[in-house]
């Protein structure tokens, strides 16, 4: 097929990565969609409505698969091609270890697709948190773990791009957008010790049935370990797009620089030691190291709030530039026909939402108000969709065209998705919010609508589904635009993009905010102090075990 | 661009400065609720084995359901368990001081009852155990929910709350939804 | 864009202060004790308020000394605070004596041997039929089969007609003449057995819709959860749950009806006495029906 060929060697005509990258993405992309979709169907299970399929066993075979997909496919491949992505376009120079990117990305379709066949063919059906004494077929957690190893050689391949270019640049600031990178990596790689941990030494041998008892405590604490910090992980390269992709195409200038090697840098820190506080509701741990990690969760909220500041302050900088006048009127002058800059203002909108939601969950007292109600599937999918997947949106509208060298005819299209998956999103969630504060519960299949309590809620049920299907006509419009622009774009886009540049470009930063060495020490010393005793209570008392149940 | 380094890191401060307000504003509400309202999450590191719970002791068959203690404190005993609670309903009185104690026998589960701030999980091995005061009286729903296998939707339960007249305990000092008078 | 990097260390530079450059090294310092002071007192005043004052703040209401309250707070020891731990001394007896201890576990899990299958032929066969594959179609005495049964399944009942728990004249006399050992023995034989059901003829799936969706869906108004949810292997549900697909019809109905009659009492917790219970009697013999048909 010589056209074919042509056409993709003209496609990988500017960067080494191109493939590479083009690939990751796909396989995020498709997962994702899968994902909409199934969303949608188990929103309809939940209504009042009669859905099709609608069995116990499909139910919960759908979340998994949901689940895994949005939470482990989506985020990890598109966060790994990102940062290919990055590592070439920023630093300036070819990727360290292509081929072993290459290996990580076939480990992480082999691992993708026996976890997911496991899931289809109904024998993982433990949802994508997978907590014991509840067990998948052990080829479920392989899958997840290959997976996960992928990632890993991900990290090391970013960290080691970073320190090369560093070794031969000595003295010069590593780039913003490739430092935000490489903080993922390294607190990705510390996320993921504890669900490592968990699968490695508990999980997996109790699937292979090695061992019939599992100390359930414990295996719920190192998840939990990983659960926060791992949404950190999916958050970042939204972040990233807010700091350094988000100014530039709002025609302005990153106010800071070093508050955005800070706010990383704080996310490194405090995303990890806080993860407790997804057990408030847990009987098997104190108060105290309770509320330890609910007042390290609050200072979580840090990088956040300076986020805020200082992307605001780069988009005034913007406005003004363009022409706005007046208190507020360098809103109005921003160019929000751009994607980046309109789904940075959506985002933001909903982070708002998201983070005031997520404020309550982590209240020490509050949360016995939400936990496990519809108001944290709310504020997950929200922070998740919300924040997550439309700057995931807008940096494919923003690096595709140097992917395929083809730009985008018309913007419209662009547009009117991402206006969809903001009102799809806040369609479906402001509902489940409300839902959540009446007591609906989550994580069922089916309510019993002619409970008084119960028929209640079901009008507002179908308005989140109607929600749903706004997403997931929304996610097919994503995914048709991106193909589009494979076959139809306008040939002679640029090779790669630009990164923001700040107003005060740094010349030279502290070693401290040129690498991760200080940061590593402190992050040791915050989990040791949150998690140490936490986790070594299991071994200093060890509680009666419970016997594994299998299912599948 | 105009702006001076120095201001912008000046604005900054500024601004780093109302975000500790905001962190400590929201610390001291938390606090608040802890001490001068008592809030607390239920935690209680008080070890049970799931494995036995039937054969003696607390969580037998016939231990299951509300009773009023010899020290006059009044305690409901449940089993969650797939997928069902042990008993299906419990009686409670308004206004009074009562503790809801919960164990499971195989896997993780969890509660909150509909209206109330009851909440919490049930995890294999422990005791878990909410001291509350119910405001209302009615039958509230007290569904499993944590996902505890295929037939979680089904797991639910009622809690009759009753007015603290209505509360009679019979000469053992149990109550169930079936005697209620 | 893009040149070849040069020619990379061996060894990448070390990235700690000391490698930097002088300068760099000079406007370091700064940050690094700084951070280190802004995150270790972060640190403290968490821990000072989470293990201190609030024990401390809470301790009249809970009816503890300080040393308690904080011991509690830190996780040295157990309970919550506000109100000391009931005591129960009530006792009562048990429906059925069986817990899953790791021994029995593992016998059960060691699958087919010798001595299992050396005692179900003597014992077993005559009535649970050869490879118990039960033949109790038309009228008469009415045995379950035990091929493909859950181990745990057979293990509990066996152990539940030795100790008293299920009552059966014969299979009483039987299990009484059994070790325990030997009781985990013929489970694990039974279970490692092939169904083969497709052999033995009346197999037509039989049900409505309503039962199908009983069988799969259960009934949320009655609070029944999926038939399927427990009674098929590796179903996540408890673990001496039986598997039912392809069980006999009569037995089935007959167990049903005992558990909704309060005259079979050895489910741990009353689980099927619960859910006979809240089954019509048409649904029971229709679900027996229908499940004698499905594999």
């Amino acid at each position: 097929m010589p056209a074919a060929r042509r056409r993709r060697a003209g496609a990988t005509a500017g960067l080494q990565t191109s493939r590479l990258v083009t690939a990751h993405i796909w396989v995020a992309i498709a997962a994702f969609a899968v994902a909409c979709l199934l969303g949608v169907w188990q929103m309809w299970a939940r209504s009042p409505l009669t859905a099709p399929y609608h069995t116990a066993a499909n139910y919960f075979r759908s979340v998994t698969l949901h689940g895994v997909s949005m939470a482990f496919v989506l985020t990890t491949f598109f966060i790994m091609g990102f940062g290919y992505y990055v590592a070439e376009t920023a630093l300036k120079r070819p990727l360290p270890g292509l081929g072993l990117a290459w290996g990580a990305f076939w480990l992480g379709i082999v691992g993708t697709l026996m976890a997911a066949l496991s899931v289809i063919s109904g024998d993982a059906s433990v949802l994508y948190t997978f907590y014991p004494p509840l067990t998948a077929t052990p080829w479920f957690y392989i899958g997840l773990v290959l997976v996960v190893v992928a990632s890993w050689i991900w990290c090391l391949i970013m960290i080691f791009a970073m320190r090369w270019w560093r070794a031969d640049n000595p003295g010069k600031p590593v780039p913003l957008v490739m430092f935000a990178s490489v903080a993922n990596a390294v607190m990705w790689l510390w996320t993921t010790l504890g669900v490592a941990a968990e699968l490695l030494f508990q999980v997996i041998p109790a699937a292979f049935g090695w061992n019939g008892m599992v100390d359930v405590g414990l295996s719920r604490t190192l998840f939990s370990w990983t659960l926060h910090a791992i949404v950190y992980f999916w958050l970042f390269p939204s972040y990233i797009a807010f700091y350094t992709m988000f100014p530039r195409a709002a025609g302005g200038r990153l106010y800071s620089d070093t508050m955005g090697r800070l706010a990383f840098i704080l996310f490194l820190l405090y995303s990890l030691p806080v993860g407790l506080h997804h057990l408030m509701m847990d009987p098997e741990h104190s108060n105290g190291f309770k509320f330890l990690q609910v007042f390290l969760t609050a200072l979580v909220s840090v990088p956040t709030l300076l986020t805020i500041f200082t992307i605001t302050a780069s988009a005034e900088i913007a406005g003004r530039m363009r022409g706005g006048k007046g208190l507020f009127g360098w809103i109005g002058a921003l160019p929000w026909d751009r994607p980046m800059v309109l789904a940075t203002g959506l985002a933001f909108f909903m982070l708002f939402w998201g983070g005031g939601g997520g404020l309550i969950n982590m209240s020490y007292g509050m949360n016995a108000m939400v936990h496990n109600t519809s108001w944290v599937t709310a504020h997950f999918h929200l922070i998740f969709g919300g924040t997550v997947v439309i700057m995931y949106q807008a940096i494919c509208y923003s690096i595709w065209p140097s992917l395929t060298g083809r730009n985008f005819a018309d913007q419209r299209p662009l547009r009117v998705q991402l206006w969809l998956w903001f009102i799809g999103m806040m369609v479906m969630t402001l509902p489940w919010h409300w839902l959540g504060l009446q007591g609906q519960w989550r994580r069922v299949a089916a309510f019993d609508y002619s409970n008084p309590l119960i028929h209640s809620w079901g009008p507002w049920v179908i308005v989140s589904l109607v929600g749903g299907i706004v997403l997931a006509f929304s996610a097919l419009l994503f995914v048709y635009n991106l193909a589009m622009l494979h076959r139809r774009g306008i040939a002679g886009a640029p090779a790669a993009i630009e990164y923001a540049q700040a107003v005060h470009p740094p010349e030279r930063v502290p070693s401290s905010l040129n690498g991760f060495g200080l940061w590593n020490i402190l992050v040791a010393l915050l989990m040791l102090l949150a998690y140490g005793w936490p986790i070594a209570q299991f071994f200093v008392y060890p509680p009666p075990q419970a016997v594994v149940h299998r299912l599948g | 661009m105009a702006i001076h380094e120095d201001a912008i890191l000046k604005s900054e401060l500024r601004w780093a400065a109302v975000v500790a307000v905001i962190v400590a504003i929201i610390l001291i509400a938390i606090l608040y609720a802890a001490i001068a309202m008592h809030v607390n999450p239920p935690s209680n590191r008080e070890y049970v084995d799931p494995k036995t719970l039937h054969l003696s002791a607390e969580f037998t068959e016939a231990n299951l359901g509300t009773r009023v203690d010899p020290n006059g404190q009044i305690v409901a005993r449940v089993i969650a368990t797939q997928f069902e609670f042990v008993p299906n309903c419990i009686v409670l009185p308004a206004k009074k001081d009562v503790t809801i104690r919960l164990t499971t026998p195989d896997v993780i589960h969890g509660i909150l009852v509909t209206g109330t701030n009851v909440n919490t999980m049930i995890v294999p091995g422990y005791v878990a155990q909410v001291h509350t005061q119910f405001t209302k009286t009615g039958d509230l729903l007290m569904p499993c929910h944590e996902f505890c296998g295929l037939g979680h939707s089904q797991m639910m339960a009622t809690v009759r709350v009753v007015p603290p007249e209505q509360f009679r305990p019979n000469a053992d000092g149990r109550v169930s939804c079936g005697n209620r008078s | 864009m893009a040149k070849a990097p040069r020619k990379r260390p061996l060894k990448p530079r070390d990235e700690s202060p000391a490698g930097a450059p002088p300068e760099q090294a000079a406007i370091d310092r700064p940050w690094r004790i700084g951070a280190a002071a802004i995150v270790a007192a972060g640190l403290a005043a968490g821990a000072l308020i989470g293990f201190v004052i609030i024990p401390a703040g809470q301790k009249e209401n809970a009816h503890l000394s300080m040393g308690h309250a904080m011991a509690r707070s830190a996780g040295l020891e157990a309970g919550s605070p506000a109100v000391p731990q009931p005591v129960s001394t009530a006792t009562a007896i048990p429906v059925s004596t069986v817990s899953w201890d790791p021994a029995i576990m593992n016998v059960l899990a060691s699958g087919n041997t010798a001595r299992g299958a050396a005692i179900a032929a003597q014992t077993c066969a005559a009535c649970h039929g050869d490879k118990g594959l039960s033949q109790s179609f038309g009228p008469g005495p009415v045995f379950p089969s035990l091929a493909g049964q859950s181990p745990y399944a057979i293990y509990k009942q066996l152990h539940d007609f030795r100790s008293g728990a299920r009552v059966n004249p014969q299979m009483t006399a039987v299990s009484q003449m059994l070790q325990v050992q030997d009781l985990a023995a013929v489970a694990a034989y039974y279970s490692a057995a092939s169904k083969e059901y497709a052999a033995i003829g009346a197999r037509e799936l039989l049900g409505d819709a309503e039962i199908e969706k009983l069988a799969n869906e259960g009934d949320s108004h009655r609070r029944l959860p999926a038939c399927l949810a427990c009674h098929v292997n590796n179903s996540g549900g408890p673990i001496e749950t039986p598997v039912i697909t392809g069980q006999i019809e009569a037995y089935l109905v007959t167990q049903l009806n005992a558990f909704a009659g309060g005259t079979r009492t050895n489910d741990v917790y009353g689980r099927m006495r619960d859910v006979s219970k809240k089954l019509t009697p048409a649904e029971r013999a229709a679900l027996a029906r229908y499940f004698q048909g499905t594999l």
